[in-house]
């Protein structure tokens, strides 16, 4: 296999695309850290700091757009390239409504942490599932940055889990709700950063299907529709 | 480089450096404009000489007697008689000498070009060629004499004709196969490509295109042939009376300026110098045509 | 694209063809198909064989006597190499347009006409008729109509090349092969011949050699990599240009070659 282009300010511009997406990925994996600790501590001290990263996160996602628009119109991606390039388009997507997730769940932490209510609810399968979805994105980027298909894989099938758990953590909260009806503003908080943990799952599933186009050339996703065997992706040539 | 994009100062003493190798150049320069200059007017200055003292002397006993009379004897006044026999003569001798000539000289480098641009007896046939070409044209002569004028006891137009027929196969052949192989082989192609027969392709294409080009090889080849004088001396030989016929010893303009211009007597080499200058001038004629037609021939390709 | 569930009927089939430009083999045990009324493009980096290859389509090669080929090359199931018919009517069946223009030196109707006129006898009328049938199929009709007594050569480059076409889709032929039609042309006119090349299909079974992989993409329902005188991949265009399954296409399709 050559990695090396014969014009390498080809793979010079492929590379600036690329780091740029690990420091995107990079800002909103802290943004997710941040807000997980924020949670289990209950503390607000960081908020603003999770806010602050979504804006240099959007500035990010129209900078790389802006990257890949110049990069295909200056060299007509073909085959591997085309598909990375593709690929990236949509995993900037991704992570920018990752961060929009963190973002929105630092507000209702906020907000559950200045009511002062919800601290006699179990957050232990809540904890649970974040530490998860966080787990799942970083190794995503990790696996990007490999093009580790059997890892994105792995991950795909993993937020099947999270999804289960989240279903758990809601049956749970429902019970709560109904027991003691006081609790119902701060359930619903928890309900919508659970509903926001989920997707930050499905980012990262999402991702881990843009990994396996890249390198496998086969788009997995709604693999109800397509019919395809996630496990069988990996003995596919690459 | 690297000191272009550093200080001005430094900048500024790349730039005197280069600029004094520059004038270095500039002087060498000059100075080979100025040598090929001389060696080209000292080329000049012969050939203009000649021609003005061709037209000089020749321009004087012009006249329409001068086209249409027939050779006078010699110690006659200057101003009786003309070379129109001789012209009639060789006029003869070269058509006839290029009917036969141009057809085998073309279809030679045909085959040369087209049928066996690469096989053994194409070799042979541009060696022998070659050497044909270079050929002192005496040779040629005595060898048509040898053949024809011995064999057959009689001087002729005819032989004349033959041997200068010999002297215009070879450079009909060589232009013609030259010619043929300066179109691209992709017109060959795309003539064979739609299912064109060799033949088709030979006649309607590439000799089509080449046609300025084999034009002008004939034409170079008459302006060669009109003023051969040594293969005459021993075929057509000379006659001072009119004749429309070749056989028999035949009047012909080079060997009348030979015999002339070599006589004593002054009404004969003012003659002889009018020959001089009519020959002159359609070989001028005829190169200056050729010269149109290769220029059409760039042209279109 | 559609998936094409049913691929369409081959129009050309080539099978263990090896070539050989003297002791030099240039084509090494090809197979391939090439299917009717598509258009199947052939890349690789030069002196892959990828002309060679369309020259043996119409025996072109066969002008060169050290050249010589071994296999089959069957047309309609008609194996071209051992043809009982004669190699002219093989060539008024495949069309070929080259690299360069090639006008005729004659005038542009009877540059259409030459091709016509070698197979049929046609009436004036008829044969008039079928010139401007062909300078329409060749797009050039509009820019010509007034001017058909002119020399082939008076054209523009683009021009010229059209009515290269033209002159070959006169005779009606089965399949035209292009041979790097665009090489020596300006966008505007490759565009013209990319565009013309759509309509072809319609009608003809169409091969082209090009260099440049854009154009492969663009003009091509399938394509063929070649290199170093053999196949390596072919399929259809899409997915040689986002899929390939073979490495060495990969790294030739995006240009890591070398």
């Amino acid at each position: 296999m050559n990695d090396r282009h014969l014009a390498s300010q080809f793979d010079e511009d492929l590379n600036v695309i690329s780091s740029k997406l690990m420091e995107m990925g990079g800002l909103v994996e802290m943004q997710i850290k941040l807000a997980n600790q924020a949670l289990k501590s209950f503390s607000v001290s960081q908020i603003d700091d999770i806010l602050e990263a979504e804006d240099k996160v959007d500035l990010l996602e129209v900078d790389i757009d802006r990257e890949l628009a110049t990069i295909t119109v200056r060299r007509q991606p073909a085959a591997r390239d085309l598909r990375l390039l593709m690929a990236i388009s949509k995993i900037t997507t991704n992570l920018e409504r990752t961060g929009d997730e963190a973002s929105k769940i630092a507000k209702r932490i906020r907000s559950i942490v200045e009511t002062g209510e919800a601290r006699e609810i179990a957050l232990g399968d809540l904890h649970s599932i974040f530490d998860k979805a966080a787990d799942l994105i970083h190794r995503v980027l990790d696996a990007f940055a490999r093009l580790d298909v059997v890892t994105a894989v792995t991950i795909h099938k993993e937020d099947d889990q999270i999804d289960h758990e989240f279903k758990g953590f809601t049956r749970k909260l429902i019970t709560h709700m109904m027991e003691d009806p006081r609790t119902i503003r701060s359930c619903q908080d928890l309900l919508f950063i659970a509903k926001a943990v989920e997707r930050i799952g499905d980012h990262a599933k999402n991702i881990s299907e843009f990994i396996i186009y890249i390198v496998k050339g086969m788009d997995v996703r709604h693999s109800a529709l397509t019919h395809v065997d996630i496990d069988s992706v990996v003995q596919l040539p690459s | 480089m690297d000191a272009l994009r550093s200080s001005p100062s430094a900048v500024a003493r790349v730039l005197d450096a280069r600029q004094a190798h520059f004038n270095r150049r500039n002087r060498l320069n000059y100075f080979a404009i100025v040598l090929s200059m001389i060696a080209m007017f000292f080329g000049m200055f012969w050939l203009l000489w000649i021609l003005w003292e061709t037209v000089s002397q020749g321009v004087a006993g012009l006249s329409i007697a001068m086209l249409t009379e027939n050779t006078p004897p010699p110690n006659e006044p200057i101003g009786v008689g003309g070379l129109g026999n001789t012209i009639l003569g060789s006029a003869m001798m070269v058509a006839l000498a290029t009917f036969i000539g141009a057809p085998i000289g073309i279809l030679s480098g045909i085959y040369l070009a087209e049928y066996d641009p690469r096989g053994k007896i194409a070799g042979i046939v541009r060696f022998v060629n070659d050497l044909l070409l270079s050929a002192p044209s005496i040779i040629i002569g005595l060898f048509v004499y040898e053949i024809m004028v011995v064999t057959l006891k009689e001087f002729s137009g005819w032989a004349g004709a033959v041997a200068l027929s010999l002297i215009v196969i070879p450079i009909v052949i060589r232009t013609t196969e030259n010619m043929l192989a300066l179109i691209p082989s992709s017109l060959r192609e795309a003539a064979y490509a739609l299912g064109t027969p060799k033949w088709k392709v030979i006649t309607r294409i590439t000799l089509t295109a080449a046609r300025a080009g084999v034009l002008t090889g004939i034409l170079l080849a008459i302006a060669r042939i009109a003023g051969e004088t040594a293969p005459l001396l021993f075929t057509a030989l000379n006659n001072q009376f009119w004749k429309t016929g070749l056989s028999g010893p035949t009047p012909n303009l080079p060997v009348t300026i030979l015999q002339f211009a070599m006589s004593p007597y002054e009404n004969w080499q003012q003659i002889a110098w009018c020959g001089v200058f009519l020959i002159t001038f359609a070989v001028l004629a005829l190169n200056i045509l050729a010269r149109f037609l290769t220029r059409g021939v760039q042209a279109s390709n | 694209m559609n998936e094409n569930l049913t691929p369409p009927p081959n129009k050309m089939t080539v099978r263990n063809l090896n070539f050989y430009y003297g002791k030099a083999q240039a084509l090494k045990g090809i197979n391939l198909d090439i299917p009717e009324r598509h258009v199947t493009a052939f890349i690789g980096p030069s002196g892959c064989g990828k002309s060679t290859l369309l020259r043996t389509f119409n025996r072109m090669f066969e002008l060169y006597p050290e050249q010589r080929a071994e296999g089959e090359i069957l047309l309609d199931g008609e194996n071209l190499l051992k043809s009982k018919h004669n190699v002219a009517l093989i060539r008024a069946r495949i069309g070929m347009v080259f690299q360069k223009p090639t006008p005729f030196p004659m005038s542009i109707f009877d540059n259409i006409a030459f091709g016509v006129k070698l197979f049929e006898k046609l009436s004036r009328v008829d044969l008039e008729e079928r010139v401007e049938w062909a300078l329409r199929k060749g797009a050039l009709w509009d820019e010509v109509k007034d001017k058909l007594e002119q020399s082939g050569a008076s054209l523009s480059g683009g021009q010229q090349q059209r009515l290269c076409i033209a002159r070959g889709v006169a005779i009606k032929p089965e399949v035209l092969l292009l041979d790097e039609p665009c090489s020596a042309l300006d966008p505007i006119s490759t565009a013209r011949i990319e565009e013309l090349i759509a309509e072809l299909k319609r009608d003809y079974t169409v091969i082209i050699v090009t260099h440049n992989m854009q154009q492969a993409a663009r003009c091509s329902d399938y394509t063929a990599y070649m290199y170093l005188g053999e196949l390596m991949e072919v399929g259809q265009t899409e997915q040689i240009f986002l899929k390939p399954s073979r490495q060495e296409t990969e790294d030739y399709i995006t240009g890591r070659f070398g």
